[in-house]
């Protein structure tokens, strides 16, 4: 059976010579285009820069995002940004899309970052990354119980009073 | 040069007039899903989802696939959905299968906007296809504009 709408999406992070970060969020479909460039900057990530570009069939309450957009420029990436999110660009006068981008791009800074530390484990012994995941979490506590390999019953956990 | 880099796709057939059946991959540097669903257009019911784990951090992450089971009847018309979906399928499973349901969603619409549209065309090529979308939204109050 042939499919009747395609999506495709892509974010991309890419460390610029000023130690700032082009995040590059695109999304194509049937109907639409979009186009989402943030510019970070580290160490607190505030989101310096942003804008947008829509196009092929853009529904008429989304006119406003390249103004829009704008409100994401002060933000940091971290605690509470969902909430933020919600509240800049939420309800009949915001633009979902642009939320979904923002939230999007911020979670790949996320994984940039996470990234080193991933592969640093590839290549130890199983009991290794274990105790090396169990150092992390003491150090990161917000992932207790963020999925099912942080859960109190997983043999990750075992072990940690946390 | 690149650091990260994430993409999703998802297709979207209709095997039935009431059915919409949604293929979704996310694939980064880390990661690497699949997702299968079957949801009820007029309700936005999950009828059947399965996921598959291809790429994943440690050994415990393949438990996270019988927990896609949770979201079988849950719908993505409900408020707070894609909440939902995170909290019962992220959380205790994997955020990343969420994170491909909840796109699944937020296509649900914009597929059978497009599946309208493409039947449109076909009966006049010259149509306003703008007008048409807009239209369509206008029409449809359930319509989530993402």
């Amino acid at each position: 059976m042939t499919i009747r709408f395609l999506r495709n999406k892509v974010v991309e992070v890419e460390p610029q010579s000023d130690g700032s970060l082009a995040v590059s969020w695109r999304l194509t479909d049937d109907l639409l285009k979009a186009e989402v460039n943030l510019k970070v900057q580290p160490p607190d990530l505030e989101i310096v820069d942003a804008e947008v570009i829509l196009g092929r069939l853009v529904p008429a309450a989304w006119s406003s995002a390249p103004e829009l957009i704008k409100k994401a420029e002060g933000i940091r990436i971290g605690g509470g940004l969902r909430k933020i999110v919600k509240g800049l660009f939420g309800g009949k006068t915001g633009c979902a899309l642009l939320a979904h981008a923002v939230l999007e791009c911020s979670n790949a800074v996320i994984l940039n970052f996470t990234r080193p530390g991933v592969q640093m484990l590839e290549g130890l012994a199983d009991k290794e990354k274990v105790s090396l995941t169990q150092q992390m979490l003491k150090t990161n506590p917000r992932l207790i119980r963020s999925c099912v390999a942080f859960q109190d019953d997983s043999p990750i956990m075992q072990g940690l009073d946390l | 040069m690149i650091t990260l880099n994430r993409s999703q796709v998802i297709g979207a057939e209709f095997p039935d007039e009431d059915t919409i059946r949604f293929n979704g991959i996310q694939d980064d540097h880390i990661y690497s899903m699949e997702i299968r669903m079957d949801v009820r257009i007029s309700n936005g019911e999950i009828l059947a989802v399965d996921g598959i784990m291809k790429r994943y951090t440690n050994y415990v992450c393949p438990q996270a696939v019988p927990v896609l089971q949770t979201a079988v009847g849950m719908s993505l018309r409900e408020e707070g959905w894609d909440r939902r979906i995170m909290k019962e399928i992220g959380r205790k499973g994997c955020e990343h299968f969420a994170e491909i349901i909840i796109e699944c969603g937020h296509c649900l619409d914009q597929a059978r906007m497009s599946g309208a549209l493409w039947k449109a065309v076909q009966t006049d090529p010259d149509l306003d296809q703008e007008q048409f979308v807009q239209n369509w939204i206008d029409e449809h109050p359930e319509y989530q504009l993402a």
